[in-house]
């Protein structure tokens, strides 16, 4: 009898120290377990590491789960991914009726990674630190913040445009002009908060402490770094913000595409980095041998030939409807290793306004008619002139405009391309006096709206320059249209999806450009990570927080 | 320290300099025969020189021949673009690029016999049209070469003081360069705008482009041995008795110093072919020689490099190609050197 209670005394004993070890860490509700490390390797080392700093997606993918900002963006893939949500505020912004003040309030209890409390202040603190470290994208805030001018050239001790209340939480954002992407400029990365008495100057090693499920630490430069769960953040229970499964990733550079896809394909590293190109001669093996680890994800992103519509031919409209006519979006996808998904909008899937209908000038999976297409060169006038054709020394960008050299010769032109260093390619079209007829163009979103595409096909973006309408397109409708769209605030897009879809439409009728896809990304991981809940937003990619080993 | 201006530069062979100088009025050599004759004698019982001379020859038999092998066997041209093409190959249909972008390997038949390459094109059509284009850049560039040396080492030696020092010094900056580095430098700003130089212009995706830096960066490789050889022979008597004759300094120059440093050209020519091949290699390879989408043999393996576990083809065989012409070219020169400069001093300092 006393043996059987020393029996039952044991099991119960055991039975309760499963529970707990249970409780402390195994099976989550996504299938997988809670923490354990991982190792994810990037092919291009982060620019920064600093909050107010960075600017590329290998800084974003631990910047973004380190420091929220007041709104942030759902942790999910496309489309909820791009919906914008309440992060460190307690609600998206009020906006005036004018749309030039936006109001937040700061949750409360919050606290930074090393446990100081968050202030309402410490966004007007961040956002001039963002401006003092002289980030890349900091136009978005100066241009249109009031006072932010001002403060960026010394002529003010602080940002006269945003007044704080630390005791209330209460945030106010002036505006000099309203901008309806201005909830978007608020969901950058850039904009997460870190205490006022941050150095103003952009941090190397010792970075500031921010509110996230994660804390980025270990930081070799550009070699390696860790970002590990920052304990404090799971008990500030902020809606839709994952807390983070893994304790700990390990995030090392390996310049190698080839290594890097082979390690992952080993099993020896975790991710091959999102913002990387697998090697096309291992995409057979990777598809084969990985089919369950591997996919290719669509981003919001649009790659296009422009057209220079003030110069001969392509001023001539039945000239660019010819090019529209004779592409083959599926070579260029062959020429991409099929990471391109065909599209013949200039707003990408996934971007309120693209356009539902069919393509006018063929399919965008037809393989293009240049039969009629040089009927079109005929009666357009044109055909025998010479054409050069812009383009980046950089694989496969460099085999697109081969392509598209030879698919102008091929419809009547003398077509030469011209391929100069990637480092300064952007810089030469966009100076007036290249004045080139056609090239390579690609755009990736800075955030989830159709104006932030339309700033290519915008008149006003028409600058000796650094000019971005590359194709100095000017269209009075397109300009009436954009002056209407472009201060509807982002919270309120899908009130004017109807127009943004008529506008591009409109573009695609005209020709001004000839859209052949938008890019893919891979989602390539190790067997060790639950590939299933792993999730890849549109505009940041990897999102750390959402991975669990299995 | 004092220099003496008829010494030989270094590195100059002192063996260049004749010793059967060959004036306007003394171009025989011993026993009624004349040193090119000797020379063609020797190379003719260099039978290794001569194979590798006639590979070199076929080889460049078949780059002539490529608008004929487009045109007649693969029915393209170099720049078709086939990417969504099908062929048959032993009655199997399969893609000239598959879905994930591998092209084709060597289908031994009329079409493809090579393979395609990332866009589709037909592989062995671009060799040939990239060795011509190879080709044809390495003999403008050794022309050049060759114009300019000759031309700087005859003014540089014969008049020698303020003349010297300008064109040597001027030799001496190009020279600091490494040569790679200044090609790179040139071609990338060159391919961007052209050359405009008023009477003369060529568009950046000219071939006159970078056989024209190549020319110019090897210009002090091959004058300053040349104008050793000046520098010693304005000093012989054969000179001395044609000034005495009243010879004007052009004449001495063309008539008298100019036969006497002949075979030494002759020598450097193809030396400085295979090394203008070499270079136009290298910088195509780089993006900044011949110009895409005209194929060449350096920018073809580098447009297969990233396919090379899949498609290894596209480097090994242009790769093949470019060792090919070189050795073939380089044995052949080393044969003419040889039988011209048979103690074998001239070497191409690189």
């Amino acid at each position: 009898m006393r043996k059987l209670g020393r029996l039952l005394l044991l099991g119960g004993i055991t039975a309760l120290a499963g529970l707990i070890l249970a409780a402390c860490g195994s099976s989550s509700s996504g299938g997988g377990t809670n923490g354990g490390t991982a190792t994810v390797l990037q092919g291009t080392a982060p620019d920064y590491l600093d909050p107010q700093e960075e600017y590329t997606t290998q800084g974003a993918e631990p910047t973004w789960i380190s420091y929220i900002p007041l709104v942030t963006y759902k942790a999910e893939n496309a489309p909820a991914g791009n919906q914008v949500i309440p992060g460190l505020a307690t609600a998206l912004p009020q906006i005036s009726q004018d749309q030039k003040t936006y109001d937040l309030t700061l949750r409360k209890g919050l606290v930074f990674s090393d446990g100081t409390p968050v202030k309402a202040s410490d966004f007007k603190c961040t956002v001039e630190r963002m401006i003092k470290v002289n980030w890349g994208g900091k136009s978005f805030v100066t241009d249109n913040v009031t006072g932010a001018t001002d403060y960026d050239e010394g002529k003010a001790n602080d940002i006269s445009g945003i007044t704080t209340d630390d005791a209330s939480g209460k945030i106010t954002i002036h505006l000099d002009k309203p901008y309806g992407a201005f909830t978007n400029v608020l969901a950058f990365p850039e904009m997460g908060l870190v205490p006022c008495g941050s150095p103003m100057t952009g941090q190397t090693t010792n970075l500031p402490p921010g509110v996230g499920p994660y804390m980025i630490t270990d930081i070799v430069p550009n070699k390696s770094y860790s970002v590990v769960k920052n304990p404090k953040f799971a008990g500030l229970n902020i809606p839709d913000i994952p807390t983070g499964h893994l304790d700990r990733i390990n995030v090392k550079i390996e310049s190698n595409t080839q290594t890097e896809a082979q390690q992952v394909l080993n099993n020896q590293a975790d991710n091959f980095d999102a913002g990387d190109t697998v090697p096309p001669s291992l995409v057979p093996q990777v598809q084969s041998q990985a089919s369950d680890r591997f996919e290719p994800v669509t981003i919001p992103s649009t790659f296009y030939f422009f057209m220079n519509v003030q110069i001969p031919p392509f001023n001539n409209e039945i000239a660019r409807q010819a090019v529209n006519v004779a592409i083959d979006r599926p070579a260029l996808q062959r020429l991409a290793s099929g990471f391109l998904k065909p599209e013949c909008f200039f707003l990408p899937e996934g971007i309120v306004g693209h356009p539902d209908s069919a393509c006018p000038y063929g399919a965008a999976d037809g393989h293009g008619d240049i039969a009629k297409a040089k009927q079109m060169v005929q009666q357009s006038g044109t055909a025998g002139q010479s054409v050069t054709v812009w383009g980046e020394q950089r694989a496969p960008r460099t085999q697109y405009v081969e392509y598209y050299a030879d698919l102008l010769n091929k419809i009547g032109y003398k077509a030469t391309p011209k391929l100069i260093s990637d480092t300064t390619y952007f810089p030469t079209i966009g100076n007036a006096k290249t004045a080139p007829q056609t090239g390579f163009a690609d755009w990736i979103q800075d955030f989830p709206n159709p104006a932030d595409f339309y700033l290519l096909l915008d008149a006003k973006s028409i600058q000796p320059v650094n000019n971005e309408n590359f194709g100095n397109v000017n269209d009075p409708f397109i300009q009436q249209q954009l002056a209407k769209l472009e201060n509807v605030p982002s919270t309120q897009l899908d009130s004017v999806a109807s127009q943004w879809q008529a506008l591009d439409e409109y573009v695609a009728k005209k020709a001004y450009v000839t859209v052949y896809g938008s890019e893919q990304v891979p989602k390539f991981m190790s067997d060790r990570i639950d590939f299933d809940s792993a999730q890849v937003h549109p505009t940041y990619l990897n999102i750390w927080s959402t991975w669990q080993l299995k | 320290m004092a220099v003496d201006p008829t010494a030989p530069s270094p590195g100059v062979p002192a063996a260049l300099e004749p010793e059967t100088p060959l004036g306007s009025s003394e171009r025989q050599g011993e026993g009624g025969v004349g040193p090119y004759k000797l020379a063609v004698r020797r190379l003719r019982r260099n039978k290794t020189a001569l194979a590798f001379g006639g590979i070199f020859l076929v080889i460049v038999a078949m780059c002539l021949c490529a608008p004929l092998y487009a045109k007649h066997v693969a029915h393209t041209t170099p720049s078709a673009n086939h990417i969504t093409d099908e062929i048959t190959v032993r009655g199997k249909t399969k893609d000239v690029v598959s879905p994930a972008g591998i092209p084709t390997g060597p289908t031994w038949t009329g079409k493809f016999l090579l393979g395609a390459d990332s866009n589709g094109r037909d592989v062995a059509v671009r060799l040939l049209y990239g060795g011509r284009n190879s080709l044809e850049v390495g003999f403008i560039a050794t022309f050049i070469t060759c114009l300019f040396a000759t031309i700087i080492a005859l003014l540089a030696g014969y008049f020698r003081g303020l003349t010297d020092g300008i064109l040597s010094r001027s030799m001496d900056l190009i020279w600091a360069f490494p040569v790679v580095i200044l090609g790179i430098a040139l071609g990338t700003s060159l391919a961007l705008g052209g050359l405009d130089l008023g009477l003369f212009s060529v568009s950046g995706n000219s071939l006159w482009i970078p056989a024209l830096i190549i020319g110019f960066v090897y210009v002090p490789y091959m004058a300053k041995p040349l104008r050793g050889q000046v520098l010693g022979l304005r000093e012989k008597e054969f000179v001395e008795a044609a000034r005495a004759q009243g010879a004007g300094n052009l004449r001495i120059m063309s008539h008298e110093i100019l036969p006497n440093i002949a075979s030494s050209v002759i020598v450097f020519i193809p030396l400085m072919m295979a090394n203008a091949i070499l270079l136009e290699a290298a910088l195509s390879y780089l993006g900044a020689g011949i110009q895409p989408q005209n194929p060449s043999w350096g920018n073809l393996i580098g447009d297969g490099l990233s396919l090379i576990p899949s498609a290894m083809h596209l480097t090994l065989i242009p790769g093949g190609m470019l060792v090919l012409a070189v050795l073939g070219i380089n044995i052949f020169g080393d044969g003419v050197r040889d039988a011209l400069d048979p103690r074998a001093e001239i070497r191409i300092e690189h």
